[in-house]
């Protein structure tokens, strides 16, 4: 499934990039108004966990799921289900490939061989499905790329422990702050499972020799998933 | 087995992580495995799994009475081990390595590879 799902995200991006400006040998129509964020790029520093040392301010109903829950265990990335948001960005130590166009920002994932897609011609969605990796929006405010999110469901998890609810909201201000570094700082706001908004920093560095390769999460995973 | 499993301490650890760069792997190994600690193996080979989304050695250890011991060592996917220079037939059944990596949490001989040193004492690493 997730070959065809990779093959038709493919199709699109190459559609995309057939039409933009820059396969056209033009310049964005704005030019300086859309940084070249583009590329393969990888997690400088892998992190699996936001608060590695406790002290997540949890509502009683996050800190009652998380109570219940065992890494070892209950991680639904174990069973190699989507990743999901913010962990997708944070928390993957496999590359990404940003593509650009000028109504859609695209990241392939190698790790989960997911797609993300950052709409930047539209408002959210009404009346949205919750999902895994929820409904992304963009705008450029000068060299940062704003991207909000919502439309979660509650199927993952923010990292490799910490619960959220359908009510989660992110806010990342992405950035390249030089030719080989891009910087995503991540605010995650969910007031049912969180007391106050936490943050996350990414740093990826380029890879410019790299391309996206195959990953199979389900072809000789040994680890037990306990579903609940 | 004590004579063949050499815990070092936490200062060797520390400098192995900041001198071997970031180790990749997947489905919540620090859950598993403990990062704080390493453990030293040296065995034979008895199969290399080249696998998604996690590659295995499989070694056959002699303990101090002379047993065998089945050891695992996890690895990261194919594709980032091909970046750290690995490739599909660089083991083979019977080959005498020291694998040495963080040793699981729950006390099975199994651990997340840091490194192999060859017989020849040629290291190979899986940190980029």
């Amino acid at each position: 499934m997730w070959n065809r799902l990779i093959l038709s995200a493919l199709a699109v991006v190459v559609a995309m990039l057939a039409l933009s400006p820059v396969a056209c040998g033009r310049r964005p129509a704005h030019p300086g108004t859309a940084p070249d964020i583009s590329g393969v790029w990888l997690v400088e520093k892998f992190q699996p966990r936001l608060f590695p040392n406790g002290g997540a301010p949890f509502t009683p109903w996050a800190e009652t799921k998380f109570k219940a829950t065992n890494p070892q265990t209950d991680d639904p990335n174990l069973a190699c289900l989507p990743e999901g948001l913010p962990r997708f960005m944070i928390a993957v130590p496999y590359p990404m490939e940003i593509f650009q166009a000028p109504t859609r920002v695209v990241i392939i994932h190698e790790g989960p061989q997911a797609v993300r897609q950052i709409y930047m011609n539209r408002q959210h969605l009404k009346d949205l499905d919750p999902t895994y990796a929820g409904d992304s929006i963009g705008k450029w405010e000068g060299d940062t790329l704003v991207v909000d999110t919502i439309g979660f469901n509650d199927k993952t998890w923010i990292d490799g422990a910490l619960p959220h609810s359908e009510a989660m909201h992110l806010v990342e201000r992405i950035r390249r702050i030089d030719h080989n570094t891009l910087v995503d700082d991540i605010t995650i706001e969910d007031p049912i499972a969180y007391t106050r908004p936490l943050t996350a920093q990414e740093v990826y560095k380029l890879k410019p020799s790299w391309e996206i390769q195959e990953y199979v999460c389900a072809e000789n995973n040994k680890y037990h998933y306990q579903r609940k | 087995m004590r004579n063949r499993l050499v815990a070092l301490p936490v200062t060797a650890v520390l400098l192995l992580l900041f001198l071997g760069g970031t180790t990749f792997a997947h489905h919540g190994f620090v859950s598993w495995f403990d990062m704080s600690r390493t453990v030293t193996v040296k065995g034979t080979v008895t199969s290399f799994d080249w696998t998604n989304p996690h590659s295995y050695i499989y070694l056959d250890v002699k303990n101090e009475k002379g047993a065998i011991e089945k050891w695992s060592a996890e690895l990261g996917a194919p594709a980032m081990l091909a970046r750290a220079g690995w490739r599909r037939d660089i083991l083979k059944s019977g080959d005498e390595i020291t694998a040495i990596g963080n040793p699981a949490k729950d006390g099975k001989p199994t651990m997340h590879l840091d490194k192999i040193v060859f017989a020849n004492g040629q290291e190979l690493s899986t940190a980029l």
